[in-house]
């Protein structure tokens, strides 16, 4: 064949494609769970955890390597038991999707961290393993500890993560609360001062516009998650001796006049959280004139950068944010964090005036999953399920967690003696507030988030009208609640005698719907 | 099933039916895997998927009998309307662009005097073809509709900064920026199946036509347009089928939102899969969907004419 130019050029592409197609050398780190997993030896019990943010290898933001301490602590353990290797996964972004299919087909990671709400949700399917008894008995490396449960600092917080069937799911690691973090540069450049009241804070945010600022920046799901929860409690708490229904004593240290699922489902049904309900037509009210002092663009917009860019003079964010703030170099002014202040009469003639409650709290959530079980399906007999707490145990011990949840600066440590970073001491003072009276986003079936994770955006960026949100939320309410009394069979005949006993009670409150009275 | 008297008539001789079936074995032999196979991934998926429209199933929970319960709910469920409405203005949207536009491009390149240069434009129009849809999505996404993109960075330019807008996200555009993705809609496979129906009519008929004085659009629009409609109705029913079904790309810009401005049920049958877990419901939608398209591709092909029925008729 002759050989002709153009052979060479084709010849040339065809190398440059084929050397495309391999990847640069991907070397894994001593701390990457891919090098852990490389180093396969031959053991009984392969444990398998998602540990979330504290992932070994990922690398948070401004930080100088890699996270490599969770590593450490499970060669550690290894070392105790040589059976059993420990190994980390990631887990997809569309994490509940990925999680529902591994713990139906009974593959799910031993361990993995996910929203314990979520978790109450199928309590019944048997997909997670109680933790109580657990909880109750020592930890072997904590010394002197007689039950594991005693050793966790913020106790209410902890306790108060249990589930409305009173047990216990999840080991709660590590807190995290938002706040409100401000340039305090820019606070000085146009004397502004910390607010006490929510007058106050639409004053500042009146002037960072008017100094051509996005005054305060938030990601759109944080509006339907926290704003609406802070508000809802700022408006509903003075009515809680009547509204809260159910009392639980084992979750009462951190959820006093908590509303679960049920109670938000009586009350609806007596005219609550409809458009014959004052204090709930008020709540979105707030939340759409509050509309004006954020970005143009709230559900495409990344909140974080106009605020490093010092566009924005506020951003509503939880405490992960420390880390870009405390370790970025470039980052070209000073910061400063407060808590969301309260509502005043001239929000709403229901506001409480007391301080905003806390909507944060567990960060990691550690559940043990019915893969931690499958050597021989019974919590009584299974060691597999021995060696899985015992890692949990173990992971607890004051030395790893301060290893653990203090190599970045995110969480606070959950467990006594262990001192958070300078930086998150404010989160600390946050923490000590009451918790909200209820989690919207949480309490109902995934249909109804994602309904009202749509709809507020939609109807603070006018795409809708107030009475047309109200209405879409109680067919949502409606919904979901038709969906959870059916598949949890709820009983409300034991809230008709409460209601009927609460008769005198209602006549001293107003704004009541009609058909609650 | 093979037919004795189709085969007859190409010529050979005919066969008696169970006759046939015997002397060509081996040709059903050698289908018969793939039929297993499309029996095993597809048809029997659909077949369960009707069965489970049925049924209240939950992800790790026994299912329960529901006859027609999710599809009375489908009917009553408050996204039902405007998908369906925001289904079809896409749909009708990219049939238009779809029959227009390549249409027009490839009739351009099939003018032109040079093979050399037809050559080439045919190669720069199918060039884009190997970067995935998902890409293309996430380009116009940020790069084009984004605050700083290409569209608000213009009108910024030219002094139009009022005009700005949050595109993908605003109640008012949302739906004309998911059906501007694309734009200038000159997708190159389509461009290549009008190009090849343009270099099948022959010589003959552009010769008759020139005689009879019928030239420029006059000749486009009488002669090459209605020897073309086979391949505007091969992409007419492809078009309506993906717009139907289709919904990846907008999950991509805007998961179907504000709200559900831009909802298709589609996507709302996979959220309510893969997110609600109510996989009984999403069959539901699936069958409807289903109904939907085999409705309009038999409508289609009934009523609209092939170039094959235009020369018949002729």
């Amino acid at each position: 064949m002759k050989f002709h130019p153009k052979h060479l050029i084709l010849i040339a592409i065809l190398a440059l494609a084929a050397w495309a197609l391999f990847p640069p050398s991907d070397k894994p780190t001593e701390a990457s769970p891919l090098k852990s997993q490389l180093d396969k030896k031959p053991v009984k019990y392969v444990l398998r955890m998602a540990p979330g943010v504290y992932l070994p290898g990922l690398q948070p933001a401004s930080a100088p390597k890699p996270l490599e301490a969770l590593t450490h602590v499970a060669r550690e353990y290894e070392k105790f038991f040589p059976d059993t290797r420990i190994e980390f996964a990631n887990v997809p972004s569309s994490m509940r999707e990925w999680l529902v299919t591994q713990l139906s087909s009974a593959q799910a990671p031993d361990i993995f961290n996910v929203n314990v709400e979520d978790v109450w949700q199928d309590t019944q399917k048997g997909w997670y393993l109680p933790l109580d008894d657990f909880f109750d008995q020592p930890n072997p490396f904590v010394p002197d500890n007689k039950h594991w449960n005693d050793i966790f600092k913020y106790q209410a917080i902890t306790q108060g993560k249990r589930a409305p069937d009173g047990h216990m799911y999840c080991l709660t690691y590590d807190m995290v609360e938002t706040g409100i973090f401000y340039n305090k540069d820019l606070f000085k450049k146009l004397n502004l001062k910390v607010p006490s009241n929510f007058d106050e804070f639409i004053e500042i945010e009146k002037a960072l516009k008017k100094s051509g600022h996005v005054p305060m920046t938030i990601d759109p799901e944080m509006l339907a998650d926290w704003a609406v929860d802070l508000m809802f409690d700022q408006l509903y708490y003075p009515i809680a001796p009547l509204t809260d229904l159910n009392k639980d004593p084992k979750r009462a240290m951190y959820l006093a006049n908590y509303l679960d699922w049920d109670e938000i489902i009586y009350l609806h049904r007596k005219g609550f959280f409809t458009a014959h309900d004052p204090r709930w037509v008020d709540l979105f009210r707030i939340l759409h004139d509050w509309r004006q002092y954020m970005a143009q663009d709230i559900v495409n917009l990344n909140p974080n950068e106009p605020f490093f860019s010092q566009q924005a003079g506020m951003i509503w964010a939880a405490s992960e944010l420390v880390q870009r703030l405390a370790r970025d170099p470039n980052l070209g002014f000073d910061w400063g964090v407060f808590y969301l202040p309260p509502l005043t009469k001239n929000q709403s003639r229901y506001a409480s005036g007391r301080p905003m409650c806390v909507i944060g709290g567990s960060a990691m959530q550690y559940c043990v999953s019915n893969s931690a079980i499958s050597d021989t399906h019974d919590v009584k007999t299974s060691e597999r399920l021995r060696r899985v707490i015992g890692f949990l145990q173990f992971l607890t011990a004051p030395k790893n967690v301060d290893a653990v949840v203090n190599e970045p600066i995110f969480f606070l440590p959950n467990v006594i003696g262990v001192e958070p970073h300078a930086e998150l001491k404010p989160f600390d003072e946050f923490l000590h507030r009451p918790y909200t009276s209820t989690k919207w986003y949480f309490t109902f079936d995934l249909k109804f988030d994602e309904i009202m994770r749509r709809m507020i955006p939609l109807y603070m960026d006018d795409g809708m009208t107030q009475d047309e949100f109200i209405d879409v939320m109680d067919r949502a309410i409606t919904a979901a609640a038709d969906n959870i009394t059916a598949r949890k069979k709820i009983d409300f005949s034991e809230f008709d005698r409460i209601w009927e006993q609460r008769a005198d009670l209602r006549k001293k409150y107003e704004g009541l719907p009609d058909a609650a009275r | 099933m093979l037919r004795a008297n189709a085969i007859s008539s190409t010529g050979y001789q005919p066969v008696n039916s169970n006759h046939g079936l015997v002397a060509h074995a081996t040709l059903y032999g050698m289908i018969a895997p793939t039929f297993a196979l499309l029996a095993v991934f597809c048809l029997i998926p659909f077949l369960w998927a009707f069965s489970t429209s049925m049924y209240s199933v939950e992800i790790g929970a026994d299912p329960t009998f529901v006859g027609l319960a999710n599809y009375h709910e489908y009917l009553h469920d408050p996204t039902t309307l405007i998908s369906f409405r925001n289904m079809f203005f896409l749909t009708s949207f990219a049939v238009l662009v779809t029959v227009i536009v390549p249409l027009t491009i490839a009739k351009m390149i099939f003018s032109l005097s040079s093979q050399r240069a037809s050559y080439w434009y045919r190669v720069l129009f199918l060039a884009p073809v190997v970067v995935p849809s998902v890409a293309t999505q996430l380009v116009w996404k940020s790069l084009i509709y984004g605050d700083n993109g290409v569209v608000n960075s213009f009108l910024t330019t030219v002094g139009l900064g009022s005009w700005t807008h949050a595109w993908l996200s605003s109640p008012s555009t949302t739906l004309w920026a998911v059906a501007f993705v694309g734009f200038p809609f000159a997708s190159g496979i389509n461009v290549l199946i009008y190009y090849a129906g343009l270099t099948s009519i022959s010589d003959s008929v552009h010769e008759a036509a020139w005689l009879d004085g019928a030239t420029g659009l006059r000749k486009f629009l009488r002669i090459d347009v209605p020897l073309v409609l086979s391949q505007i109705k091969l992409l007419t029913i492809l078009v309506i089928i993906y717009g139907i079904q289709g919904f990846e790309g907008i999950l991509v810009l805007t998961r179907g939102g504000p709200g559900f401005k831009s909802m298709v049920p589609g996507l709302w049958m996979y959220f309510n899969a893969f997110s609600f877990q109510k996989m009984g419901y999403a069959c539901a939608v699936g069958v409807v969907l289903f109904i939907l398209i085999l409705a309009l591709t038999i409508l289609n092909l009934k009523y609209f004419r092939s170039s094959e029925d235009v020369q018949e008729k002729k």
